[in-house]
């Protein structure tokens, strides 16, 4: 079974983030990136399935700046067995659709079984790269999972539902599915891993492919603060005071 | 005329039980010898060879060890105790050595026999009283051991054969004697019988049978005694009393190295097949020897913070543990043997080590364990460990906040670049993201500008000097936060660092040497105990009653006990020490990487250290650990009745410092 991963690198989510006066995306001096989060469990799902099949090979793939070829050796320290990057320093500013179209340019000729992604990203958090790279390429497509089983020719899925409902899917390949919070607890990359994954095939593929984008960024920034918490702290007299001086200039009580 | 002062070695012994007596002692020595000897094969699973560089300055720090009983002393009571058993068996044994001298060397080869005259009274009177200490103190361990119930949860299945028959040889001892006594000095040499006070007592009860049934009853004790002695020669591999030769060894084949030393594991060794310690062939001869020479004295456990606060780890067990897995030579699992909940329980305050009698290092042990969960199957002790790893990764601190915002806290203070600074104060992951603990950097820094030293900081490029990861056994991660950080104090050309947090103090100035940093790295209590005595600032005085928490990085493992009492004085606070202080102090529970893990079994050991500051009456625990305020703010918090403030030592100072106009008025 041929796997695909596709991951993204984002920022760490404490980042101080500071967009410039018309800017349409943030600007990147002084973050920490790491793997978005659900791509990891996409990562975590791909390495298990290839643990449960025996025969597999899982390719882990990204569309962006140099910074993600980190992220892809990460991946590969996980236990992915090559790694391909497809090189566009703009890929972070693109929408999705021109992202999906990036990645199914190089993914379709492959012929890949199942491609598994994140659920979304953290930084963007569209939610749609995914089903349109599964359109692009023709893959039977399916979002959301939480359980995942794999069997030559059929994907088996549980899927979260809102209001607590869960839903299982079979699909033919070739497939895709997105992965949710809670389909497998990702795994820390062993020593022996790391070292191998220095030696495991990586490809870079510079990508020039210019489609225009589907939507256009109006304004970006932080929203204007609605309110502020306030936490009170010293002793438990203290504390009773500052309450009671709260309640008493909002005029909540007499 | 006096008759000479001396006794007829083998008096009442026909000549004939003599080599039947030699022939069965060889035996006994062969057992002994055979029991030792093969436990060489045990130790020989590890492969590194023991440490035997400078030989004669090993044996000689053995034996000095060994007959000053330096280490065993410490734990009063006890330790006096077993000091007098020792030297009481120990004259004993120099006195056998005398008689067997006389009886098979001088006496048949040159004819000189000099157990006579002066010489044998003080010979007969040293030997007659070391024996009863040695009586006296063998019932009392007995007594203790089997009848204290705090005790007899450690009673090994030889034990009761072993203090029998240390206990019976003094005794058929006394008898043998006094029966010689009651035919030979009672009637013939009365004065010399004074020599012999013990002896004496027996030899006047024993009279009355009449010298045919004392010679026949003397003749059967003799033997009896003599199989005894061999039969302790026998067991001496088989019980506890291996120690007898185990911790002398141990402490010849001691490791010369910094307290705390870990090893710096090669991670790009391409032969290594594992990391960290799995099975017994991964340990050191020296590891294995370790888990030999314990003793089971307890004195680990008694202090261990895992252990009093009910946590499934005793650093003796985990030794006891180790042991059996490498003498099944199976080459089984350690951990598995150890457990993991042990090893994850480990604070690595490292008091086990400093009281251990043996000088067992346990700590060392539980870190390769968990170098080998870490760095082989990569686990923690929890998720929310490994997500404090993948923090330390991506943002360069276990917390998880931005790498950018680490010099936020320093904002408007008096600090400089670091070309022109005195010291680069390496601010650490807590003093520069925990609230609470960025009081304590602000105080240091203020401190420093009141001495006039010109302090620096990395800021947003300062990363984790890697101590938590370490200690969790993430060897690799810790590599690559301390090859970041070394390669960044070269390029700043940093010659002098500070630092607030006790561990960052260790890992800098111990444990980066092994990665080539060469800078001087002081803590901020000696930095600030030097600049008060030379009278570079000046402080009020405070009310204050406190009491001082050492922390085990600061205090156990680098001897820094006096810097921040002194400084508690120049600022005039009334100290009231705990019980468990300095050498004995107890953890806070955040060391080890702990300070990143939940504590989910049995009780906290904050509270029961806050307990104990409450109990001195203080009103404020002082510490000079970031991890240290952490874990006491919690812990007092969670007392009830007399409230107990936890501060930092450099927050107590700077509250102390004149303010501008009491400055003006002198």
């Amino acid at each position: 079974m041929k796997i695909l991963v596709c991951i993204k690198q984002v920022a760490d989510m404490e980042s101080r983030f500071v967009v410039s006066e018309g800017a349409s995306w943030f600007e990147e001096t002084d973050l920490a990136f790491r793997i978005n989060e659900y791509d990891e469990f996409a990562i975590e799902a791909a390495v298990q399935l290839k643990a449960s099949l025996g025969e597999a090979e899982v390719t882990v793939l990204s569309a962006g700046p140099q910074r993600a070829s980190d992220a892809l050796k990460k991946a590969l320290a996980m236990g992915a067995d090559k790694a391909v990057l497809l090189l566009d320093p703009e890929a972070p500013k693109k929408d999705s659709w021109q992202v999906a179209n990036l990645i199914a340019d190089w993914a379709k000729p492959q012929g890949f079984d199942l491609v598994l992604t994140g659920m979304q990203s953290q930084d963007r958090g569209s939610g749609q790269v995914s089903l349109f790279l599964g359109e692009l390429i023709g893959a039977n497509s399916v979002s959301c999972a939480v359980a995942l089983e794999a069997s030559p020719g059929s994907i088996k899925v549980e899927r979260e539902l809102e209001g607590g409902l869960r839903a299982q899917v079979e699909l033919s390949t070739p497939a895709l599915v997105s992965c949710q919070l809670g389909l497998n607890q990702p795994r820390y990359p062993t020593l022996p891993n790391i070292m191998k994954a220095k030696k495991k095939p990586f490809e870079t593929i510079e990508v020039t492919a210019a489609l225009d984008p589907a939507q256009e960024v109006l304004w970006m920034g932080a929203p204007e603060k609605a309110g502020a918490a306030e936490l009170i702290e010293g002793d438990l007299a203290s504390q009773v005071e500052r309450v009671v001086s709260i309640l008493k200039d909002k005029k909540l009580v007499g | 005329m006096a008759l000479e002062s001396t006794r007829e070695i083998y008096w009442n012994i026909p000549s004939s039980s003599i080599p039947l007596m030699y022939l069965l002692s060889a035996v006994a020595t062969g057992v002994m010898l055979w029991g030792f000897y093969r436990r060489i094969r045990v130790y020989q699973q590890g492969e590194t060879w023991p440490p035997l560089s400078g030989l004669g300055a090993r044996v000689f720090r053995g034996l000095k060890l060994a007959l000053t009983q330096k280490k065993v002393r410490r734990q009063r009571g006890i330790g006096q105790a077993h000091n007098l058993f020792f030297w009481g068996f120990g004259v004993l044994f120099l006195g056998t050595v005398l008689v067997f001298i006389q009886a098979d060397i001088t006496d048949p080869l040159f004819g000189v026999r000099f157990l006579t005259g002066r010489f044998y009274q003080l010979y007969s009177v040293t030997l007659d009283v070391a024996g009863l200490v040695a009586l006296v103190m063998i019932v009392g361990m007995f007594v203790r051991r089997f009848f204290v119930p705090s005790m007899r949860g450690g009673i090994k299945p030889a034990d009761l054969w072993m203090y029998m028959d240390l206990g019976l040889i003094l005794g058929t001892g006394y008898l043998i004697e006094g029966l010689r006594m009651a035919v030979t000095e009672l009637t013939q040499n009365p004065e010399l019988a004074n020599y012999s006070p013990v002896g004496l007592g027996v030899a006047r009860l024993v009279a009355p049978l009449g010298e045919a049934s004392i010679r026949s009853w003397h003749f059967g004790i003799w033997w009896f005694h003599m199989l005894l002695v061999m039969a302790f020669l026998a067991m001496i591999p088989f019980t506890r009393l291996k120690h007898l030769l185990l911790t002398p060894l141990n402490y010849i084949l001691f490791e010369d190295q910094p307290k705390g030393y870990l090893k710096t594991l090669d991670l790009e060794d391409e032969s290594a097949e594992s990391f960290g310690v799995a099975t017994p062939k991964d340990l050191s001869f020296k590891d294995i020897f370790d888990t030999d020479a314990c003793t089971s004295c307890s004195r680990c456990q008694d202090r261990c913070p895992a252990y009093n606060t009910d946590k499934p780890l005793s650093p003796m067990k985990l030794i006891e543990d180790m042991g059996k897995v490498c003498f099944a030579m199976e080459n089984g699992s350690l951990i598995d043997g150890v457990g993991k909940d042990a090893l994850f329980s480990c604070t690595t305050c490292g008091a086990c080590m400093e009281i251990c009698p043996a000088e067992i290092k346990h700590v060392p042990k539980i870190i390769d364990m968990r170098r080998n969960l870490a760095l082989m199957e990569g686990e923690f002790t929890g998720e929310e460990v490994a997500k404090a790893m993948d923090a330390m990764e991506v943002n360069g601190n276990p917390l998880g906040f931005a790498p950018a915002k680490r010099a936020d806290w320093a904002e408007g203070l008096d600090l400089v670049p670091v070309e022109e600074a005195d010291y680069l104060y390496f601010t650490g992951c807590y003093g520069s993201f925990d609230s609470r603990n960025q009081q304590v950097a602000k105080s240091l820094v203020k401190l420093a500008a009141a001495a006039g030293v010109k302090l620096a900081i990395l800021g947003p490029q300062e990363k984790c000097c890697g101590e938590p990861a370490r200690k969790m056994g993430n060897e690799y991660l810790y590599q690559s936060l301390a090859m970041e950080n070394i390669e960044l104090f070269k390029e700043k050309k940093v010659k002098k660092i500070v630092t607030s947090c006790p561990h960052c103090f260790q890992t800098l100035n111990k444990d980066y040497r092994d990665l080539g940093l060469e800078a001087e790295v002081v803590h901020y209590t000696e930095l600030l105990a030097k600049l008060w005595k030379d009278l570079r600032f000046q402080l009020g005085k405070t009310s204050l009653e406190v009491t001082y928490h050492d922390s085990c990085y600061l205090g156990r493992y680098n001897g820094i006990f006096d810097a921040p009492r002194d400084l508690l004085a120049a600022a005039g606070a009334k100290l009231s020490e705990m019980s468990a202080c300095k050498e004995e102090s107890f953890c806070c529970g955040a060391g080890g990487g702990r300070i990143l893990a939940e504590e989910n079994l049995g009780t906290r050991i904050n509270n029961k250290r806050a307990t104990m500051a409450q109990q001195t009456g203080a009103e404020a625990v002082v510490s000079s650990c970031p991890f240290c305020l952490t874990m006491m703010e919690d812990g007092t918090k969670n007392l009830t009745g007399e409230p107990v403030k936890a501060m930092d030592l450099a927050e107590l100072l700077v509250s102390c410092l004149p303010t501008e106009s009491t400055l003006e008025d002198k």
